[in-house]
């Protein structure tokens, strides 16, 4: 009868004392997630407070970042909008770090590996909103500059900059990333050599009523009316 | 020649770029003038050079004049003629600083700028452009000219109207681009820090003139004649040109906001030299190419232009599209609205301030093109009467700034 209560109660004992080993650990990894989440909430007041003090807001609706966050069907101020994407990053990390302190072998490998990746994911984001704005405010100037000289097809042209240039950054993205390498690069050539090979042909073969007209102007120049241009000063 | 910085009278300054085959009439006519009205002055002609490839400091330093061939006397001091490079952004207002920095080390008591392109500056110039400064007192004398009807119409259709309305000032040219000017005002404007703007480039003229009248300094327009010089650079682009002038001018609107928003009315302007009509080269405008730009700009540019004067004004000027070319008009009260949305725009910081005022350009073109069409049959007068409408409009809606000016 007294194996049998032994039998009985060991797994309880085992439990209970596995516990008392592990639960300094799990109050540990509580005490990160808590202290963690307190200190991202703060550096997020931090960032929210700088951000407003050098106008993000205004700076961000200048270089088309708040139209580039709306088309993510984010209505949050971008200020916010990042305010809360650190916050909820910090939060990740130190979740993260909190799990570590279990010491469970499993957790410590993703860990590991989530933390090596990390950095590349966060380089690749970067490549992706610095690009797309730089896509979007490269394009815009083509666009204007295009419509100014008179071009009949300057949204067109102004397009073509644009996928030219997200083609670009997606390959410098993905490539960051490490996705399929060869495949990207390869992939990349194929379709940007195509893109602008078409384009080029697209522009000759629309162009040659165009030219013909510059060509006929150029003739006639010497045949134009007396008298000089406006002045617009 | 070098010269001692000791103290002179009269500072006569001449921007130039490659401007070798004008800037010799240039000189001796600026030359004759201060031999023939500040014989007892002593004055030096400084040539502020963007560093021409054509040789034109030698001319300036070459070009001669027969002071007896002319006058009975020699003048009791001659002009000296100093020719220096500027350092900088590459610019008219950047060459504008050296030779406020000449006048200061000089202690000027009157100084004059000229273009060096000029053809038809006389040395009746020099009376006009420097006795307001020395006989009179005043501190900025601004120029006027006989101008072809269809010619300054950056001036004439935002510059002008808008300076006037916000300071109530009416100063016709105020980016005539020759001025005379105090050893003060010089002074004063060598301290302001804007050297590194647009003001270092074309925005320098707009820049004088407002700073003159915000700072109340005693301001006049004097009566030059007819301005002809050299065809500007083609390859000047409008939308550069356009860019630095407005940039300039919504800059000082912000900078002078509680300056100009008490400020009602019209204020008299001292107006000196002989008024007279001559006759003035014939202008080539290309209206159907204008209507083009702003026919495909105002389709292309849709989105940035909603942005900026929302829908309400764009469906306006959208149903301008559809208008045959020779009954195009475009509506005076529209246009003041468009500079004002501009403006607001620009001190909101909505977008980049290049690709702000460079959509401009092909309203600007509609509205210019509009201009030649109502007054291709009426005279400078008619013209000017024009002109005049589209002032008080600016002014009569100056409140729509003021209240959305957050």
């Amino acid at each position: 009868m007294e194996k049998f209560s032994e039998i009985l109660f060991q797994p309880f004992k085992d439990f209970w004392q596995w516990f008392v080993k592990f639960a300094p650990n799990l109050l540990a990894m509580l005490i990160i997630i808590i202290a963690g989440l307190v200190f991202a909430w703060l550096i997020r007041l931090v960032i929210l407070r700088t951000f407003r003090g050098i106008n993000f807001d205004s700076w961000s609706d200048r270089v088309g970042l708040t139209a580039l966050i709306r088309k993510g069907d984010v209505w949050a101020k971008p200020s916010d909008f990042f305010g809360y994407a650190v916050y909820l990053f910090l939060a990740v990390i130190f979740v993260m770090i909190g799990l570590d302190a279990l010491q469970i072998k499993v957790i410590d490998n993703l860990l590991s590996q989530f933390l090596i990746y990390l950095p590349r994911a966060l380089s690749a984001l970067l490549i992706l909103i610095i690009g797309y704005i730089i896509a979007g405010f490269l394009s815009r100037g083509v666009l204007i500059a295009a419509v100014n000289r008179g071009y009949q097809y300057a949204k067109l042209l102004a397009e073509a900059v644009r996928l030219l240039l997200i083609i670009l950054v997606l390959a410098m993205a993905l490539e960051q990333l490490q996705i399929a390498p060869g495949i990207v690069i390869a992939a990349f050539s194929i379709l940007f050599g195509g893109v602008v090979l078409a384009l080029s042909i697209a522009f000759g073969v629309g162009s040659i009523d165009a030219a013909k007209k510059v060509i006929e102007k150029g003739s006639e120049g010497k045949k134009e009316e007396k008298g000089r241009d406006i002045e617009h000063i | 020649m070098a010269i001692n910085p000791e103290k002179i009278d009269i500072l006569v300054g001449v921007a130039s770029y490659n401007n070798a085959k004008t800037i010799g009439h240039v000189v001796r006519a600026v030359d004759a003038g201060l031999a023939k009205y500040f014989p007892d002055k002593k004055a030096v002609i400084v040539n502020s050079d963007g560093g021409s490839a054509d040789g034109t400091p030698d001319v300036v330093r070459n070009a001669t004049f027969d002071h007896a061939a002319i006058f009975l006397s020699h003048p009791v001091y001659p002009a000296h003629r100093i020719s220096i490079p500027y350092n900088g952004i590459p610019g008219k207002g950047s060459a504008f600083r050296a030779i406020f920095e000449k006048a200061v080390e000089f202690q000027a008591d009157a100084c004059c700028v000229v273009d060096a392109d000029l053809r038809s500056i006389t040395p009746e110039w020099m009376e006009l452009l420097l006795s307001p400064v020395i006989k009179k007192g005043f501190d900025f004398v601004a120029p006027l000219y006989n101008r072809h009807k269809y010619d300054g119409t950056i001036t004439n259709s935002i510059v002008y109207p808008m300076t006037r309305a916000l300071y109530g000032h009416s100063i016709r040219q105020p980016i005539g681009g020759d001025f005379g000017f105090s050893g003060t005002m010089a002074e004063f404007y060598l301290k302001q820090n804007v050297w590194e703007t647009h003001v270092a480039r074309f925005g320098i003229d707009i820049w004088m003139t407002t700073e003159a009248i915000a700072n109340n300094f005693k301001v006049c327009q004097t009566f030059l004649g007819a301005k002809i010089h050299d065809p500007k650079d083609p390859g000047a682009d409008l939308a550069d040109m356009l860019l630095q002038v407005i940039v300039s001018l919504f800059n000082l609107t912000e900078k002078h906001f509680e300056i100009w928003k008490n400020i009602r009315g019209l204020r008299d302007i001292p107006t000196f030299g002989f008024r007279y009509h001559v006759g003035l080269e014939p202008v080539r405008v290309n209206v159907e190419r204008m209507l083009d730009i702003f026919r495909t700009g105002v389709k292309d540019l849709k989105p940035i232009l909603i942005e900026i004067l929302g829908p309400g004004d764009f469906g306006e000027i959208d149903a301008l599209i559809g208008h045959p070319d020779k009954d195009f008009r475009f509506p005076i009260g529209l246009w003041v609205r468009v500079i004002y949305d501009y403006a607001l725009t620009y001190h909101r910081k909505k977008m980049s301030s290049e690709h702000l005022l460079k959509s401009l350009v092909p309203l600007y073109l509609g509205k210019t093109a509009s201009f030649i069409m109502e007054v291709v049959d009426i005279d400078h007068e008619g013209a000017e009467a024009e002109i005049e409408k589209l002032c008080r409009e600016f002014e009569e809606r100056k409140d729509y700034l003021i209240n959305n000016w957050i």
